[in-house]
């Protein structure tokens, strides 16, 4: 059944009567789409999301307990294990006191991004019911197109999957191609808010990836390639041109 | 990577999440407080378990909402399903507007006065942008639950919303 955008708003506005409700209800929970659609109408959910944004205002302190070492099975290289142990421990107290006060997003994209292999993505089902579907919900999220037909054209790269991740409340959501060779590349997407700070294309490598990230109008850009080799320059000059705001 | 590893970057990279999850279920900060830390705790105890980076947050929520439930609540004289005490209305960040920070104290307020099951219902899904099915799965109830919770916490807020924009009508035909 199709909702139109006037009865979801009706729904979430709570002036439709039952029977419409539990139809509402019941296609929800068959239709990912829909609960995407019916969430990004929701006018309730950005006013309570901004009231808690900051709260709490600082970020809380933890107290953890030192990183463990590694674990060595006894054996003929036993003591050479202990020693080895003690250096471990000695270097992760070093690293954990000494640890950046907390990664970036784009820091965090790419070390997931690095784990990415070729058979991550070997068998992902990207049939246009996948990806349609896919699409509606991370655009919910966003809150802003993603440009699909430029994404979907991109030279020499095959789109696989986009998916909804969230960094420190926020939608990040990351689309994932395969190169020529199978290989992973990806593009990812923050909504920052609108007080983010534009930033130009800077390329970089990190957790061993190609990278070149950007900021323009309340949302973050990245796109990583397969390993710390990659040419981005020609999906780069298209996806600035897509995503110039 | 080790889980271990991924395990305490997440812990501080989702922080100020649990804690909030943590007030909205206990009502204090001090709870909250409690809250993150055992949640941090029982985590990294449990690393062992994790077999998927992807969705850590959850997993974090998760914890965090069986310690209060298993461990803290019963302890706690709040039983009943509402708080008593409205929790620390000033938690809300104060903008230089002071009729927007009313807005927001209002919101909080009514926010943290609807029933135990709403309020983190409404916490992960309107705050921490949870699906309707992924809230269902963390809450163990099935998906009409948490829309039918959120249209209850809609009636109950519309009130505060209703009020505000009848304020802001009267305000700008001054």
């Amino acid at each position: 059944m199709k909702f139109s955008d006037e009865t979801l708003l009706a729904y979430l506005e709570g002036s439709l009567d039952e029977a419409e409700v539990h139809a509402i209800e019941a296609a929800v929970a068959e239709d990912t789409g829909l609960e995407a659609r019916l969430m990004a109408l929701d006018p309730f959910a950005p006013v309570v999301q901004q009231v808690f944004d900051d709260v709490p205002a600082e970020v809380p302190e933890i107290d953890l307990p030192a990183p463990t070492p590694q674990q060595y099975k006894s054996g003929p290289l036993r003591l050479l294990a202990v020693a080895a142990s003690v250096a471990v421990i000695a270097v992760s107290a070093t690293f954990w006191v000494t640890r950046p006060k907390a990664l970036g997003w784009a820091e965090q994209a790419a070390i997931y991004q690095s784990l990415y292999s070729a058979e991550t993505i070997a068998d992902l089902d990207n049939s246009p019911q996948k990806l349609d579907a896919q699409f509606a919900q991370a655009e919910a999220q966003l809150g802003r197109p993603l440009n699909r037909e430029v994404l979907e054209n991109l030279p020499g790269l095959d789109l696989k999957r986009t998916q909804v991740l969230s960094f420190k409340g926020k939608p990040l959501v990351q689309v994932v191609f395969a190169d020529a060779q199978g290989n992973p590349f990806a593009f990812c997407v923050i909504r920052q808010g609108p007080n983010a700070p534009s930033k130009a294309v800077n390329l970089a490598v990190l957790s061993g990836l190609s990278t070149a990230t950007w900021a323009k109008d309340g949302y973050g850009y990245m796109l990583l390639g397969g390993d710390r080799e990659t040419d981005l320059s020609g999906e780069l000059h298209a996806l600035t041109a897509a995503f110039a705001g | 990577m080790s889980t271990e590893q991924a395990v305490r970057g997440a812990i501080q990279t989702h922080s100020k999440r649990v804690w909030r999850f943590g007030l909205a279920l206990s009502g204090a900060s001090d709870v909250a407080d409690d809250l993150l830390q055992a949640t941090a705790l029982r985590a990294l105890e449990k690393h062992h378990q994790v077999t998927s980076y992807d969705r850590l947050d959850s997993w974090l929520m998760t914890i965090c909402r069986s310690i209060w439930l298993n461990e803290i609540r019963a302890r706690s004289v709040r039983k009943a399903q509402a708080l008593s005490v409205t929790p620390e209305a000033e938690l809300v960040a104060h903008g230089p507007d002071s009729e927007t920070n009313i807005f927001a104290a209002q919101v909080f307020t009514q926010v943290m006065q609807l029933p135990e099951a709403q309020r983190e219902t409404v916490m992960l899904v309107f705050v921490e942008g949870y699906s309707y099915r992924e809230a269902a799965a963390m809450l163990d109830v099935p998906i009409g639950t948490i829309m039918s919770r959120l249209s209850n916490a809609r009636q109950k807020l519309k009130t505060v919303m209703q009020h505000e924009a009848g304020d802001a009508v009267q305000r700008s035909g001054k």
